[in-house]
């Protein structure tokens, strides 16, 4: 009910996306592009790399929590999965990294198919408990089982071999390819987020029971959406084993879920700008924190805290206030009309 | 395979321990209660405090334990969940886990990150058809049955456990009755709490003590509840000791997958039955 009267406001109206509304798209892509090649002298190129990275698993995440309204704590089994995909495959099989790519991103997907039968079926807290089951059980695996293959603890190497022009082990070849996987994530989520079919999706999320009875095959959506989310998170994990030129069981490590949920919550979920600020605050703050906070684990739990009880929008939906005050009658528009006067 | 079942056993009655008051959680407040992990660790380590470094009695150890781990149980239901009911779930669960986060931390700062050994408080052995087994599992076994008859009893036939029950099936309706139903569910919580304590104690001379050993413990008893039913105080008894055997019988041929195999159960049970929660 509450949710109803604040769509009536015109505030959580699928199609209002404030001043980003869909002619300006590519101006919100160019936005991106200029904030990351801005970021990198200030902090270093391999880090702004990283932190892109961990945006695409952020954004991917946020499609399953912000958009759908399942919250996942196992989403770093197909980052895993995706970067052990990638890694065994260039190891293993040939030094092409694109086909190494495209098979890290449909295992991580494959996975998600499978898995997504079973976990999409819960909600809630059942549906994030039932993830993190599955992530131990990914962890455990990797860890000890399949050590021949994986090598256990110490992971291993990944040396891509050049493919013509595209060199990935020089650092700037690799931020602006990781810059252009960015970008394409973020304009197929943009788009799929505004069609129907993202609406349909967010509807599951205010209410399924109604979307069942407008005659929508729920569990089918749902579990497109969760394999679509699964195959991102692979694809952000292929690229962390691509830029580390390392895998180890760190990258399906059931504590990094922690992570990607607060920089969701701190961005503002259910926005994919959102998830972008939010990734780049949590990056920032887990790279260079720990240097002044020894404990940074009770720092991270104290302001999650923090986000669930006082501060639920996020960075972005506070920026979007901001921005929906300018245009309706606040500074800026009051200028434009004098002008056009 | 007498020590495979007596070993089942026994994990089965530290998982119906640490289940039971998890699963009362979901069925009475509908709260995923991811702090479960910490109010067991800390338990543990209150134990290996006394017992370790002041050289108490075993058993005073595992009371003071227990009683310790009652006023943080109400802390964190009073302060936190108390404050998110009826709110979006994400964000109980996500309250819950920073507070297991804050309480690892916690443990991390004063005891360090070091496991810490214990070791068997009792060390006898009973001989039974010629097999001498450890009283202290075969003692474990006879206090979950205990403890399942108990709370059979005072489920029942105490106005307080009737209360619960009642809140089980239909809360509103309870709250129409003119009864305070967040008094009962912070006994509820206290409860649980206390018995996850006892589980944590009881198993921590079997198992290492390390800050993160809550996590495993509560996915399997995630399982268990799967299993079993939420909030259903007899399949989480009978579903508790089933994963238990399940457990020690996948230890027996391949020691390392005896966890894997009981998300494997836990999923194939989630294929057949529908959730509707």
């Amino acid at each position: 009910m509450e949710n109803y009267f604040k769509r009536k406001s015109g505030e959580d109206l699928p199609n209002s996306i404030g001043m980003f509304s869909r002619d300006r798209g590519i101006i919100g892509l160019i936005l991106i592009a200029i904030f990351f090649l801005l970021a990198t002298p200030l902090l270093s190129t391999h880090r702004v790399t990283d932190f892109m990275i961990f945006c695409i698993f952020a954004m991917s995440f946020d499609l399953l929590y912000g958009y759908m309204g399942r919250l996942s704590f196992g989403h770093m089994l197909y980052l895993g999965t995706g970067a052990y995909g990638c890694g065994l495959f260039i190891n293993y099989i040939s030094g092409n990294f694109l086909l190494a790519i495209f098979i890290g991103v449909v295992f991580a997907g494959l996975l998600a198919m499978i898995l997504g039968l079973i976990t999409v079926r819960a909600t809630g807290a059942c549906f994030a408990l039932i993830n993190l089951a599955f992530n131990h059980i990914g962890f455990f695996l990797v860890l000890s089982p399949l050590r021949g293959i994986t090598r256990g603890e110490d992971g291993f190497g990944v040396s891509p071999s050049k493919l013509g022009f595209l060199n990935l082990s020089s650092r700037p070849a690799m931020f602006v390819f990781v810059l252009i996987c960015l970008l394409l994530v973020f304009y197929f989520l943009r788009k799929l987020t505004s069609s129907p079919y993202g609406i349909l999706i967010r509807s599951i999320k205010e209410d399924e029971t109604r979307v069942r009875f407008l005659g929508y095959n729920t569990f089918l959506y749902k579990w497109l959406t969760f394999v679509i989310a699964g195959g991102i998170a692979g694809l952000a994990g292929v690229l962390t084993a691509l830029n580390y030129n390392f895998v180890n069981p760190n990258a399906m490590d059931v504590n990094g879920n922690v992570g990607v949920v607060f920089a969701c919550l701190i961005g503002g979920s259910g926005h994919l700008y959102g998830a972008i600020i939010g990734g780049m605050i949590y990056m920032v703050i887990s790279n260079f924190l720990p240097i002044y906070i020894y404990r940074w684990e009770m720092f991270l739990g104290f302001s999650l805290l923090i986000i669930v009880f006082r501060f639920r929008m996020g960075v972005w939906g506070y920026l979007q206030k901001f921005f929906d005050y300018l245009e309706r009658g606040g500074v800026v528009s009051r200028f434009l009309k004098r002008e056009a006067i | 395979m007498i020590y495979t079942i007596v070993y089942g056993l026994t994990i089965g009655a530290i998982l119906y321990f640490i289940s039971i008051g998890f699963s009362l959680t979901f069925g009475t407040m509908r709260v995923i209660n991811f702090a479960h992990t910490i109010t067991y660790t800390i338990g543990v380590y209150i134990l290996i405090t006394l017992v370790n470094f002041l050289k108490w009695h075993f058993h005073f150890g595992v009371l003071f334990a227990i009683l310790t781990v009652i006023p943080i149980g109400y802390l964190i239901e009073r302060f936190i969940i108390r404050r998110l009911y009826g709110e979006s779930l994400d964000y109980t669960f996500i309250a819950t886990f920073a507070i297991a986060l804050i309480g690892v931390d916690a443990i991390k700062w004063i005891w360090g990150v070091r496991p810490y050994p214990i070791s068997d408080p009792i060390g006898s052995y009973i001989t039974l058809w010629g097999l001498s087994l450890p009283t202290y599992r075969i003692l474990i076994v006879v206090i979950a049955i205990l403890l399942f008859f108990a709370l059979n009893l005072f489920f029942k036939k105490t106005i307080v456990g009737k209360i619960v029950i009642a809140a089980l099936e239909d809360k509103d309706g309870v709250r129409c009755l003119g009864i305070n139903v967040n008094k009962y569910f912070s006994i509820v919580f206290v409860l649980g709490s206390a018995l996850a304590a006892l589980g944590g104690v009881l198993y921590a001379p079997m198992s290492s003590v390390h800050p993160y050993m809550g996590l495993s413990i509560l996915l399997l008893s995630f399982a268990v509840i799967i299993v079993g039913g939420m909030g259903n105080l007899n399949g989480t008894f009978i579903s508790a000791f089933t994963l238990g055997m399940v457990m020690s019988i996948t230890a027996r041929y391949w020691s390392q997958g005896a966890e894997t195999m009981v998300f494997i159960v836990m999923a194939t049970v989630l294929i057949f039955r529908p959730i509707d929660i």
